[in-house]
């Protein structure tokens, strides 16, 4: 289940003077910036799928229930 | 009357905000049933300094002699039965007050707990609290400087651990007593209100959680961490049936005086929200909390808006499909957007009459940005939103490690350890990632944020606060006792005995830099600053007139 794709393909009103090639061509420039700057996110996602024992670590993780 | 007296006449008051902020705090492969939280508490927190509360103590309880609660809700800042008097209380343990910041630090029921300096503006508690966030981590830094790695403390900003325990993110906001006693004892439409405010508000405010706890219907991701937990509409406790609206009444005005117009003050003190990091979650959470409480001021509520039934709403509007309704009791069906739609517009529309004007500052760029973020919503943009909002960067995030490792499903505990890492105040951070690459939207500059780790707020009691405890330490000068509304100072006298000089900083509003700075300026004997700040406190009381505002 992709929750944010499944949004993203609800269809858009079309606004007046919308362009679909140049709307195409936008989102390709905005999905390339997006992208470099997700490129630390992954690195740090890499790094936490790559940490060994995650259920040891989500144990070690219990906390007191606070305020 | 002074320009102060003004402040305090007015229809709403000015919107100061505070906030105490619980951690996740453990020492990584220790599995242990109670978990790690008090060691790793304690480790933190002895790298974080500041003066004690109490110069003689090891702890102390909530309970401050200064701090009026008000007889009808008997409240107690610790539900802890060894709360009163002297005595350890889990609840409140080595806190410590911030020459710094004038904010202030302690542990929690095994949490290290962050309590923000007062402050009027919502983009500068942001600042402040993304400053207190490099103080934290910088003492996350010192007490692992020693440990060996599997042994490493680890500090989550987050709100739950995934194995049904829950800690707070709270909020607080100065508004009048008869606006605190209309939500609580007179007018339970302005309860209802507020509730249906905060539960919608969620959309804007949630980081966002895999999975669900507190016995709840499975959920592979949900929009807030701490909808789970909430059990009751009002009420004032906070550590079990945690309720919607909490009722606390604790308004750290010091003893209500008549004659003294912050007796007519109270501090609403709120527990729903999550912990937020993104500066858009973080800022909503506090500007559209002092617009709507303007609003129950001036007796401005569409009941219109409120929910049938809010519990019920809350884990349905937690969906992130976004596409659950829940009943207003008008019959209509409102999806969590369509709410918040209907609320801004309510402000809005006030907006336009200045409501907002010396209330809640930059109110028109906090109503621009939740106009934003909703339109965003609107057009079914998410993607644009994941800079801005916690729940849609987390899940952004966790969407991507499932596209890059397809074995991954949502019940994977490599998925929780990612949920979790989010908030992670360490180098494998996710959030901390996303802000140093620049993804993360900036609201408030680095240079603010750094301001406000070394510098109190100029506009609110905090800076006096601060500014003693420099100058006593500077002077030598011992703090006998130290809380948000009285300080006492033990100074060494000319004989054997020494004297125990008391200032009450009662009014929050008060002792500002610019009230108090020609003060400290003129005084070089501590003594005399003391008795040059009780002189400026003497001349803010108004008529007992201001008793009767509202």
């Amino acid at each position: 289940m992709r929750f944010l794709e499944r949004t993203n393909d609800e269809p858009r009103r079309q606004a007046d003077g919308d362009n679909d090639s140049g709307d195409n061509g936008r989102l390709q420039q905005f999905r390339s910036q997006g992208n470099q700057l997700l490129a630390a996110g992954d690195a740090a996602i890499r790094s936490a799928l790559s940490r060994g024992n995650s259920e040891a670590f989500v144990r070690a993780g219990r906390q007191q229930s606070g305020e | 009357m002074t320009g102060k007296s003004t402040k305090w006449n007015a229809p709403a008051l000015p919107k100061l905000c505070g906030a105490d902020i619980e951690l996740g705090n453990f020492i990584v492969d220790v599995d242990h049933p109670a978990g790690s939280g008090y060691e790793a508490s304690q480790a933190l927190l002895a790298e974080i300094d500041g003066f004690p509360r109490r110069r003689d103590s090891y702890s102390y309880s909530g309970w401050s002699g200064s701090t009026y609660t008000a007889p009808a809700a008997r409240n107690v800042h610790s539900e802890s039965p060894t709360a009163v008097g002297w005595g350890y209380n889990p609840q409140d343990v080595s806190r410590r007050y911030l020459a710094s910041t004038g904010g202030c630090g302690y542990i929690d029921l095994d949490h290290c707990e962050a309590c923000l300096p007062e402050i009027l503006s919502a983009y500068d508690q942001v600042a402040a609290w993304h400053g207190m966030l490099r103080i934290v981590r910088s003492a996350l830094e010192r007490a692992n400087e020693d440990r060996p790695h599997h042994q490493r403390i680890q500090v989550l900003v987050n709100n739950s651990d995934g194995l049904g325990h829950s800690y707070g993110s709270h909020l607080n906001f100065l508004i009048s007593r008869r606006t605190f006693d209309d939500i609580f004892r007179r007018r339970p439409h302005y309860l209802q209100y507020l509730a249906s405010l905060q539960i919608s508000s969620i959309l804007v405010t949630g980081q966002g959680k895999v999975g669900s706890e507190n016995h709840r219907p499975p959920t592979p991701y949900q929009i807030s961490q701490r909808a789970d937990f909430f059990e009751i509409l009002q009420g004032p406790q906070t550590t079990f049936e945690r309720p919607i609206v909490n009722s606390r009444d604790e308004s750290l005005c010091g003893f209500p005086r008549a004659g003294e117009p912050w007796a007519a003050a109270a501090r609403l003190h709120v527990i729903f929200f999550d912990s937020a990091l993104a500066h858009g979650s973080a800022l909503l959470r506090t500007g559209i909390m002092q617009l709507i409480l303007t609003l129950l001021e001036l007796g401005l509520v569409n009941a219109r808006l409120i929910l049938d039934d809010p519990l019920v709403a809350l884990q349905d509007y937690s969906d992130p499909t976004l596409k659950a309704s829940a009943r207003l009791i008008g019959g209509e069906r409102f999806t969590a957007l369509e709410l918040q739609r209907a609320f801004l517009e309510d402000v809005k529309r006030h907006a336009a009459q200045g409501v907002f004007e010396d209330v809640v500052p930059r109110a028109d760029d906090i109503i621009a940005l939740w106009e934003d973020t909703l339109v965003k919503f609107e057009k079914g943009d998410l993607m644009a939103l994941a800079p801005r909002l916690d729940w849609v960067m987390k899940l952004m995030a966790i969407e991507r490690a499932m596209e890059q490792s397809p074995e991954l499903e949502w019940d994977s505990p490599e998925v929780k350890v990612i949920d979790m890492l989010y908030s992670s105040l360490d180098n494998d951070g996710l959030y901390r990632a996303y802000e140093e690459s620049g993804f993360a939207e900036q609201l408030v500059t680095p240079e603010r944020i750094e301001h406000f780790a070394t510098n109190p707020p100029e506009d609110t009691r905090a800076w006096t606060r601060a500014m003693l405890l420099r100058r006593a330490a500077s002077e030598g000068v011992e703090v006998d006792s130290v809380d948000w509304d009285r300080m006492t100072f033990r100074i060494r006298g000319r004989y054997a005995w020494p004297s125990y000089r008391t200032i009450d900083l009662e009014d929050p509003l008060a002792f500002t830099k610019a009230e108090a700075q020609p003060v400290f300026d003129a005084c070089t004997d501590f003594s005399d600053l003391i008795d040059g700040l009780r002189e400026l406190s003497s001349g803010q009381a108004a008529s007992p007139q201001v008793l009767t505002a509202n």
